[in-house]
């Protein structure tokens, strides 16, 4: 009998440390909100590993066309790949707890922006 | 944080640590000493969840049943202040973060959460834009209409 091994994937994303100020008002993020996406990364993928410090990065906005630049932090998770859909689907609600219009993933060495539905 | 067997939360809620068995009181021990050794947040941050799983998941608890449990809230109060005396979130010193908190959690909508209450929709808005406050008297009334009650608790250094 042939077994299937299924394939575990390392996933990154970048959350930014305050709310996009377009869609909100640009302050840092209630601690009750890290604390959620904490909970749900430990009930939904068992845990996760947080890079040290804070990232700093630029984008041009969709909206403004202006070039934003933020300071985010790094999240590492490592998880089979069939639960890819599962991480880009807390990651929409997260743009929503975080007030952000898109999420920086990189899931496999490919990267992509989650967005609000 | 510990006052003789209560510890205090960032949000003022008071843990009775002597309802924790002698493991659960050992691990309340050793995360507290982690975050007052950690040079770094995220030292913390990535010790005390699989610091929990060892503890729980062998007594047969799911993730999510472990995100409920008292430890896991005392471990992540832990890291909470540490977040905060890094400047990377904010502690929760506004009533209304708590009046947000509660439409969050408990109602689907914040029309529901309007319903509920008897209070409208337009001034929830500015209260939770940071634009209006509600008087007490309206403030206690609506939240006992939910089962809640305002309480004056002693302020958490960080």
């Amino acid at each position: 009998m042939e077994m299937t091994q299924v394939k575990i994937v390392e996933c990154s994303f970048f959350i930014p440390i305050v709310r996009d100020s377009n869609l909100s008002d640009g302050l840092i993020h209630k601690l009750e909100t890290w604390q959620k996406l904490s909970d749900e990364l430990f009930t939904r993928f068992g845990g996760r590993t947080m890079a040290p410090g804070t990232y700093s990065g630029a984008y041009r906005d969709p909206n403004t066309g202006l070039e934003v630049t933020d300071e985010s932090r790094k999240f590492y998770l490592a998880v089979s790949e069939n639960s890819l859909d599962e991480v880009r689907q807390l990651l929409r609600e997260a743009c929503d707890w975080f007030q952000q219009k898109c999420i920086y993933l990189s899931a496999a060495g490919q990267v992509e922006f989650v967005t609000k539905p | 944080m510990i006052k003789g067997i209560s510890y205090f939360t960032l949000r003022g809620r008071v843990i009775d640590l002597s309802l924790l068995d002698a493991e659960e009181r050992a691990a309340v021990t050793d995360l507290i000493a982690k975050q007052r050794s950690v040079t770094e947040m995220t030292e913390y941050s990535n010790y005390y969840m699989p610091a929990l799983s060892s503890l729980y998941l062998p007594r047969g608890l799911t993730h999510r049943q472990i995100t409920e449990t008292v430890v896991w809230k005392i471990a992540q109060d832990l890291d909470g202040r540490l977040m905060v005396a890094a400047d990377m979130a904010r502690a929760p010193d506004d009533y209304r973060d708590s009046f947000e908190s509660v439409i969050r959690s408990d109602y689907p909508t914040q029309k529901a959460f309007c319903d509920a209450t008897g209070l409208t929709e337009d001034l929830v808005s500015h209260v939770l834009a940071r634009r209006k406050h509600l008087a007490i008297d309206t403030l206690s009334e609506a939240l006992r209409r939910i089962g809640y009650r305002l309480a004056i608790v002693p302020i958490e250094r960080v």
